[in-house]
C-alpha cells in the first residue's frame, strides 16, 4: 500500500473543479476556500470553481483544461453522483479522458444541505475534497461491459395496470406473459359498476381490453398463478412461477357453465367471494360473466369430492368436452424476460380496524366494494339497493376517510375515496331515491372534469357534511332514530354537532399495499416506502422506475391512484421496457469484482456470501470465478476474502487506503 | 351561564324548507354552494351577524328553517350585493336573504324588537295603504314599536325636520289608491295559488 503509493513527481496531473450550485452550495460552503485548499493538494494542476458545473460551459471548461493542462485526473466537487457522475464522466470522455480516471465529491447533499454551520461545513468539504483527490490518483481506465437483453416481458398483475401494460408491449411487437395470481384478470375495475367522473360503465370499457389480453398472440395468459422466484439481472431475468390447479383443463373448457349448473348442489350456498360475500356461489364457479379466460373452476375447500370423496362428480359428467381433471397438480414454470412490470394493485382497508364504525356488528353498515357490487347490474341484486334483510333504505350515509388520514390506521390519503364516494352517492340516490349524506373532511377532487362532477353532485341534492364522523350507533335518543343506525358528527361548516339517522351506511374505505406487499418487493428485489407501497426510482422523475434496473411499478402498487392515473402510469412503464429492450443491450458499471487467480486459495468462502449469485466454483482449476454480468459491486467477497485475492473494481486496497489517509489529513 | 343542549337532531331540520329555497327565484344555485366563504369575507356586515352568510346559505340547504328564519343575519344584510359579486358559484345571496326575510315575516318569527324586520313589514304595509311611504308616519311607527323611549330623545330632531320642510304629518298618498291596492292583492292571490300548485 505505502509502498505502492506515487511519489511526488511521479503523481498524475489532476484538474480539479468545484461548484457553486447557484447557491446551493456556496451558501453554506466557502467555495473559494475550497477551491484555493485543493490547489495547494499534491498533484493539482488545476483548481476552479464555477456557478453551475453542470452547465454547457461548465463542462467545456473541464474538457478544454484537459487538452490543454494534459490533465490524467478529474476531480469535481458538486452535488450527488446521483445526479451528474455520468455527465462529468461523459465531460471527462470529451476531453480525450477514460472516464474513469474521475472522482466525484458530494458537498451538496452530503454537506451544504444538512450543515448549518459555514465553517465546519468548508473544513468538511475539504475533508473530502482532500480524499477525493488522494484516491483518483491511483483510479485505472475501465471500460463498461455491454449485454444483450432478452426482448421478452413479463407482467405481474392482471389489473386494468397490468392489462393495458401487456396490450401496449404486445402490440410493439413484444412478446408478453401476464401473470394473474385470481382465476381471471380484471382486478378491482372488474368490481366496479360505473367509472368517475363521466360515469361510464366499468365493465363495458375494461372487458374489450380483457378480450384482447386473451386473444392476442403476442400474449400468453396465466391466471391463477403466481411468481415465486426471480433470478438474473437487468435484461436476463429467470423467472419462476407457480401455477395452481383449477381442476379444469384451461384449453378444453370453453366457459359454457353446463357444469355449474350440474353440481350436486343444487343451490349455491358458498360466500361468493368476487360478490365480496354478498351473494353465493358453488363449489364450481366461474367469477363472473366475462371472467378471461372464461374457464370455471373448483374451490378445493368447499367441492364434496375433495371434502368427502364421495361425490358423483356429476360436474364431470355434464363436461361435453371432458375438461374437468380431479388429479391436476400445481405446475411450476420458468419464464426467461428481460424486463418486468409490476402491477400488482392494492388491497381495501378492513374496516374491521376502525370498530366505531360498526362493520360487521351492524348489518346496515358495508364497505365501499360491497355497494359497488350492490349497484352493478351483474351484481348479487341485479343493481337493487337492499339492506341485508330485504328492505330498500330510505337514508344512506358516507363515510369517507375510512383508513385514510388517520394516525391510528393509515397516514395517507387514499386519493381516490372522494370521488368515488361521490359517484356511490350519485348510484345510490339514481337507484333508490334514498336521501345520500356524505361526510367529508376535505373534498378532494383534483383530476380533469373531479371538481365538475362535485358540483353536479352538489345539484342533485346530495348532502355534504364537513366533519369526522364519530361513531355509528343503534342507540336511539329521540323517537326519529328509533330502529336507525345514528351518525354522530360535527358539522364543521354549520358549526354544530349533528345525529343523522340513516338506513345504510357505507364506508369509504381506503387504499392499502397489498397483504403481502413486502414478500412480493423482496422476491423482485425492489424497495418500498414506510407505508409499503413499492418505491419509484424518483417520485418526480422516474415514477415508473425501481431501483432494480428492468423492474418497473405501475398502478396501485406504488400509491394510491384512479384509473386514469393508473393507465398512463402503465403506458408509461411499457414504454420505459420498451426503452430497455429496443436499444439491445445494457451496460454495466465497471465497478465489478475480479479474483486474482494467482493468489486464490480456493477457500470458497466468497462462493455462498455473494447475494446476486455471481460467483461459482471452477472444480479444475480449483478457484473462485466471479460472472461480472452477475456482480452488483456490493463488496462482500473482496471484504471476506482471507487472502485478499479479490479485488473490485474503483474500489482497490490502494483507492481505499489512501481516501481514507486524505480524509484524515 | 346556564348549560344549554347544542346538539342538532335530524328531527330539527325541515327539508321542505330546503327545498322551497331551492325553488324559489334567486335560490336555483343554493344546493352548490361549496363553503368557500368568501361571502362573509366580502359582507361588510358579517362581523355584526350572528350567523355568517356563508352559514345561512349551509344551514338553509340542510333545512334549519327556525335559525335561519330567526337569525339577525338575514336583517343586516344591506343588499350591496359584494356577495353575490364574489360568489364562485354565482349563487344569488341576496335574492336569498331577501327570500328568507319574506318567509319570516309570514312565520311571524323574526326578532321582535329589532327594528329592520320591522321597518320592512311597515313599509309594506303604508305601501298598500297610501301608495306612497310618509317618512314621518313610518318613523313614528317604527320607534313605537322597536324602542319608544328612544323615541322621546328624537323628537326635537324630528320637530326641527318638519319645521324646515324636510317631513310632513300631510298624507303623502297617490291617485287612485284602490287600483293600486287591487294589483297588490291580484299578485298576493297569484303567488297563494302558485304556492298551493307547488304543494300539489
Amino acid at each position: 500500500m505505502s509502498e505502492n503509493k506515487p511519489k511526488q513527481e511521479n503523481l498524475p496531473r489532476i484538474g480539479f473543479y468545484v461548484c457553486h450550485c447557484g447557491s446551493n452550495i456556496s451558501s453554506m460552503v466557502d467555495v473559494a476556500a475550497v477551491q484555493k485548499y485543493a490547489a495547494g493538494l499534491p498533484g493539482v494542476v488545476v483548481s476552479r470553481d464555477y456557478k453551475y458545473m453542470c452547465s454547457d460551459p461548465g463542462q467545456e471548461m473541464i474538457a478544454k483544461d484537459i487538452k490543454e493542462h494534459k490533465l490524467e485526473r478529474l476531480v469535481v466537487s458538486a452535488c450527488s453522483p446521483n445526479l451528474h457522475e455520468e455527465t462529468f464522466r461523459k465531460a471527462a470522455a470529451r476531453g480525450g479522458l477514460n472516464p474513469f480516471y474521475f472522482q466525484m465529491v458530494n458537498i451538496r447533499e452530503h454537506v451544504a444541505w444538512v450543515h448549518t454551520d459555514k465553517k465546519a461545513a468548508t473544513e468538511k468539504a475539504m475533508q473530502l475534497v482532500s480524499a477525493a483527490i488522494a484516491r483518483v490518483a491511483f483510479h485505472q481506465a475501465l471500460d463498461k461491459k455491454r449485454v444483450p437483453v432478452d426482448p421478452n416481458v413479463m407482467v405481474v398483475g392482471g389489473g386494468i395496470a397490468g392489462i393495458h401494460a401487456a396490450l401496449t408491449l404486445a402490440n410493439a411487437g413484444k412478446k408478453v406473459t401476464l401473470v394473474e395470481r385470481e382465476a381471471t384478470i380484471g382486478g378491482h375495475m372488474a368490481l366496479f359498476d360505473k367509472t368517475f367522473p363521466t360515469l361510464d360503465c366499468a365493465a363495458c370499457i375494461l372487458t374489450p381490453k380483457m378480450s384482447a389480453v386473451k386473444a392476442h398472440p403476442n400474449i400468453t395468459l396465466w391466471t391463477y398463478s403466481e411468481v415465486e422466484k426471480v433470478e438474473g439481472y437487468v435484461g436476463n431475468y429467470k423467472v419462476t412461477v407457480k401455477r395452481k390447479p383449477r381442476y379444469v383443463k384451461e384449453d378444453l373448457c370453453v366457459g359454457c357453465m353446463e357444469c355449474i349448473d350440474a353440481c350436486v348442489f343444487k343451490e349455491a350456498k358458498f360466500a361468493d367471494k368476487f360478490n365480496q360475500g354478498l351473494g353465493k356461489r358453488k363449489p364450481v364457479y366461474i367469477d363472473f360473466p366475462q371472467a378471461t379466460p372464461k374457464v370455471v373452476l373448483i374451490d378445493k375447500d368447499t367441492c364434496l369430492h375433495f371434502k368427502t370423496g364421495k361425490c358423483k362428480q356429476s360436474c364431470a359428467t355434464a363436461c361435453d368436452r371432458k375438461a374437468f381433471d380431479f388429479n391436476q397438480k400445481e405446475e411450476t414454470k420458468e419464464l426467461q424476460v428481460g424486463a418486468i412490470v409490476l402491477a400488482t394493485g392494492f388491497k381495501a382497508f378492513d374496516p374491521a380496524r376502525s370498530p366505531q364504525y360498526g362493520y360487521g356488528r351492524y348489518p346496515g353498515v358495508y364497505t365501499a366494494l360491497e355497494i359497488e357490487r350492490l349497484v352493478n347490474a351483474s351484481g348479487p341484486t341485479s343493481g337493487e339497493i337492499t339492506l341485508r334483510d330485504g328492505k330498500h333504505p330510505k337514508a344512506v350515509g358516507i363515510i369517507h376517510c375510512v383508513g385514510s388520514r388517520d394516525a391510528k390506521t393509515n397516514k395517507w390519503c387514499s386519493r381516490v375515496c372522494c370521488m368515488y364516494s361521490l359517484k356511490l352517492a350519485h348510484l345510490i340516490k339514481e337507484h333508490s331515491g334514498a336521501e345520500v349524506y356524505n361526510f367529508y373532511i376535505d373534498m378532494r377532487a383534483p383530476g380533469k372534469a373531479y371538481e365538475e362532477f362535485y358540483d353536479k353532485l352538489l345539484g342533485e341534492g346530495v348532502h355534504f357534511i364537513r366533519g369526522r364522523v364519530d361513531e355509528v350507533t343503534d342507540w336511539a335518543m329521540t323517537p326519529d332514530e328509533e330502529g336507525k343506525l345514528v351518525l354522530r358528527v360535527e358539522d364543521t361548516l354549520a358549526g354544530f354537532v349533528r345525529r343523522i339517522p340513516v338506513d345504510m351506511v357505507v364506508l369509504s374505505t381506503g387504499l392499502e399495499p397489498q397483504a403481502d406487499a413486502q414478500e412480493v418487493r423482496r422476491r423482485f428485489n425492489i424497495g418500498c416506502g414506510t407505508e409499503g407501497f413499492f418505491q419509484e426510482r424518483h417520485p418526480k422523475l422516474a415514477p415508473v422506475n425501481t431501483f432494480t434496473d428492468g423492474i418497473y411499478i405501475a398502478g396501485a402498487c406504488q400509491a394510491p391512484r384512479d384509473i386514469p392515473d393508473t393507465v398512463a402510469q402503465a403506458g408509461a412503464a411499457a414504454a420505459e421496457a420498451l426503452a430497455l429492450i429496443d436499444a439491445g443491450f445494457v451496460e454495466l458499471e465497471p465497478n465489478t469484482s475480479h479474483v486474482i487467480e494467482d493468489e486464490c486459495c480456493g477457500c470458497k468462502s466468497c462462493v455462498p456470501l455473494c447475494p446476486y449469485s455471481a460467483i461459482t466454483f471452477d472444480e479444475v482449476k480449483k478457484k473462485a470465478v466471479i460472472n461480472e454480468v452477475l456482480c452488483k459491486g456490493c463488496g462482500v467477497c473482496a471484504a471476506a476474502c482471507p487472502s485478499g485475492s479479490i479485488v473490485q473494481n474503483l474500489f482497490d486496497d490502494d483507492e481505499i487506503f489512501s481516501e481514507i489517509r486524505g480524509i484524515l489529513k | 351561564m346556564p348549560l344549554e343542549q347544542k346538539v342538532k337532531y335530524e328531527g330539527d331540520c325541515d327539508p321542505e324548507f330546503a327545498k322551497w329555497v331551492v325553488g324559489e327565484i334567486g335560490g336555483e344555485n343554493l344546493r352548490h354552494c361549496i363553503q368557500c366563504g368568501i361571502c362573509s369575507a366580502a359582507c361588510p356586515l358579517s362581523l355584526y351577524m350572528d350567523y355568517t352568510p356563508r352559514r345561512i346559505i349551509n344551514l338553509a340547504r340542510e333545512g334549519f328553517r327556525k335559525e335561519v328564519l330567526s337569525s339577525f343575519t338575514i336583517w343586516l344584510c344591506s343588499s350591496c350585493y359584494a356577495c353575490r359579486v364574489e360568489c364562485p358559484k354565482e349563487i344569488h345571496i341576496t335574492d336569498i336573504m331577501y327570500l328568507l326575510k319574506r318567509r319570516a315575516i309570514e312565520e311571524g318569527v323574526y326578532p321582535r324588537s329589532f327594528p329592520i324586520p320591522v321597518l320592512a313589514r311597515e313599509f309594506g304595509r303604508m305601501i298598500f295603504m297610501f301608495g306612497r311611504v310618509n317618512e314621518t308616519l313610518l318613523v313614528t311607527d317604527l320607534f313605537l314599536r322597536t324602542n319608544w323611549f328612544k323615541f322621546l330623545g328624537m323628537i326635537g330632531l324630528g320637530l326641527n325636520l318638519m319645521r324646515t320642510g324636510r317631513m310632513s304629518f300631510l298624507p303623502d298618498t297617490i291617485k287612485r289608491r284602490g287600483e293600486l291596492r287591487k294589483v297588490l292583492e291580484a299578485l298576493d292571490a297569484e303567488e297563494k295559488k302558485e304556492k298551493k300548485e307547488a304543494l300539489s
